[in-house]
């Protein structure tokens, strides 16, 4: 009893201790994004008021009803030069707000300040950009809490994963940028080594149910990609509409691969994990199960899993390309064309990530029974 | 042969080999699951309907074909489906509230230049229009939590017919702590995958990391998978506690 009692207030004492240091973190991290304007070069403003001039309905070339406004806003400028001053602005808005935006009091821009039309002490300029960090950061702790309160060290441990794992992928992208000899997918296929490797031991510890996990994520991708070469090969690519690929500075094709290999990565690792997990579950519970019987349950396992692990990477896929798709249907484009344009990258990104969750059920089952028979003659 | 249509093909048949009869489901309901989202694509169109009303209807319809299709309609999937409905619910306030202050709606200027040709005033409300784009991004990973959860409590109650609600919800929440780990994964991975372009665009224009953080299209999608990362995790006690009272609540029931 006494035990049970000094282990609790030891855990308290260690949880009481990560929370002050998260609390701390927090505020601390909260009060220098909500005042680190002199770690910018470009002047910063903060809205201290608005106020409305005009405002006039439009109708565009495809008869869609919009209604536009102007606002005039004085802000303070936060840093640089011309700290503390008030600048004049003006900025134009519609009521959809595809591409702009109507600023309260409080909102933080950045600006460019025009010197030739400086008068009296109220400086004129335009605007930039939107300071978004401090939501950015605020939304980012809102999800570190949510998955300690709810995950407590589950929570803890997929947080040190993602963590690690974005510092990793932006290395590999410095060392691709500094030696473009080698190829993108090349440096993506290694470091899907190693995501997988980090990603399941920090879950699941070194065992034997974490190898297998590994070695059937690590196949079971590898094959769903050259799946995917196979089929680009044999049509040609014929479908994959290319163009849309925004932000490209690089060659399309290995870009695109590369970002596939890295996309159905965390889907086939879960199913591999999942897979291990309960098929070694099985085994400890009833040590002389037979092979067949275990063959059995993982097919079972794998019929739950499928549907709703594919269903993760079509909905993430395709629900970005929404806004887009619902801008070309407004402005009169072809409901074909549309889709085409907008949907065949995704779409075949969760139609190979799909490929490589199947793939992973018999992959992940038959890795696990080797291991579960090596552990079972060593015994 | 169309890529899209050779992949398809190729899923479809494994997913017969692999899964029988419950992938052939799978599969069609994937396939029902894209007419729902066009469908409601469709409806979003017309600038006098509210996106989220539409968002909420059409997740109903996804999510009785992913679980009531696929699994037919039991004391199971009935669970995972009142948790998904109320995950989605609570999940919409806290995303209208973030997408309202947090300025990412439409599109950024990197992305502008290609839309040059198209009028950009058409009338429907971007910021809106982005509550449901984080809502559908994260549908499938909370009916996963959902259907998952549904499943072990089932058992973990069947092996213990009389636990209580308290440690039926606590071994419930223990179940699915593995789960949100695999899940905030496959999300995160899905996002590096689908962003490398953008992340190799910002490294080869020299981006400073405020330019990053600061720009439109990075910060909308930051926010968006933290958003589908808090929907999921939310997803847990919710589905918990669901589980946890009507099971009791039906022991209650044969008990009286």
């Amino acid at each position: 009893m006494n035990v049970i009692k000094n282990s609790l207030v030891k855990m308290t004492y260690k949880q009481i201790l990560l929370f002050t240091v998260i609390g701390l973190c927090f505020a601390i991290s909260m009060i220098f994004i909500n005042n680190n304007y002199s770690f910018y070069e470009q002047p910063i403003a903060k809205v201290i008021q608005t106020e409305l001039v005009e405002a006039s309905d439009i109708t565009d070339m495809n008869n869609n009803k919009d209604r536009l406004f102007i606002q005039q806003i004085i802000g303070e400028i936060k840093n640089g030069e011309y700290e503390g001053q008030l600048i004049q602005l003006t900025n134009k808005y519609s009521s959809s707000g595809a591409y702009d935006q109507q600023f309260r009091v409080g909102n933080e821009l950045f600006v460019s300040i025009d010197p030739s039309k400086e008068e009296d002490s109220t400086l004129i300029g335009s605007i930039t950009n939107v300071k978004r960090d401090q939501f950015v950061v605020l939304v980012a702790w809102i999800f570190i809490f949510v998955l300690l309160i709810t995950g407590k060290k589950q929570g803890l441990l997929s947080i040190m994963s993602l963590a690690v794992n974005a510092t990793l992928l932006s290395f590999a992208l410095d060392l691709y940028i500094k030696n473009p000899s080698i190829s993108l997918v090349l440096i993506c296929a290694v470091s899907g080594i190693v995501f997988t490797i980090i990603s399941l031991t920090i879950v699941s510890g070194f065992n034997e149910k974490t190898y297998a996990a590994i070695i059937a994520t690590l196949l079971g991708t590898f094959i769903s990609l050259c799946i995917a070469y196979i089929v680009i090969g044999v049509t040609s690519g014929t479908g994959l509409r290319y163009e849309e690929m925004q932000f490209l500075t690089r060659p399309y094709q290995m870009v695109y691969m590369a970002g596939l290999l890295i996309g159905s990565l965390g889907a086939v690792m879960d199913v591999a994990i999942t897979m291990s997990s309960s098929l070694f579950a099985l085994y400890e519970q009833n040590n002389d199960i037979s092979v067949k019987a275990l063959k059995a349950s993982g097919i079972d396992i794998g019929k739950d899993i499928m549907g709703t692990i594919t269903s993760i990477l079509f909905f993430a896929y395709i629900s970005g390309s929404i806004p887009v798709i619902i801008l070309y249907l407004k402005n009169a484009s072809l409901l074909g064309f549309t889709l085409s344009m907008n949907l065949s990258l995704e779409l075949a990104r969760a139609l190979v990530g799909g490929i490589g969750i199947v793939l992973t059920i018999p992959i992940g089952l038959y890795t696990t029974l080797y291991f579960v028979n090596r552990k079972r003659a060593r015994s | 042969m169309n890529v899209i249509v050779l992949l398809s093909i190729i899923l479809f048949l494994l997913m017969m080999i692999v899964g029988g009869k419950k992938g052939v489901r799978s599969f069609i309901s994937l396939f029902l699951n894209f007419g729902v989202i066009m469908f409601a694509i469709f409806l979003m169109t017309n600038p006098q309907w509210n996106p989220i009303i539409i968002t909420i209807i059409a997740c109903v319809f996804i999510s009785c074909i992913s679980l009531f299709f696929i699994n037919d309609v039991n004391s199971k999937t009935i669970a995972a489906f009142i948790s998904t409905i109320i995950t989605i619910v609570l999940l919409l306030f806290f995303i209208v509230i973030v997408t309202k202050y947090a300025m990412i709606q439409g599109f950024g200027e990197e992305e502008i230049n290609e839309l040059g040709v198209f009028s950009l005033f058409i009338g429907i409300d971007f910021t809106k229009l982005l509550a449901s784009v984080i809502i559908m991004s994260t549908i499938g990973a909370i009916m996963d939590v959902a259907i998952s959860m549904a499943a072990s409590m089932h058992e973990i109650f069947n092996n213990n017919p009389s636990i209580s609600r308290r440690d039926l919800f606590a071994s419930g929440l223990s179940v699915g702590r593995d789960i949100l780990g695999a899940d905030t994964n496959t999300l995160f991975f899905v996002f590096f995958g689908g962003y490398l372009a953008l992340l190799l665009w910002f490294k080869d224009l020299h981006y400073s990391i405020g330019g990053i953080i600061n720009s439109k299209i990075f910060s909308a999608e930051m926010i968006s998978i933290l958003c589908a990362g808090i929907g999921v995790a939310l997803s847990l006690p919710i589905a918990a506690g669901i589980n946890a009272y009507l099971l009791v609540r039906k022991r209650e029931k044969q008990q009286a």
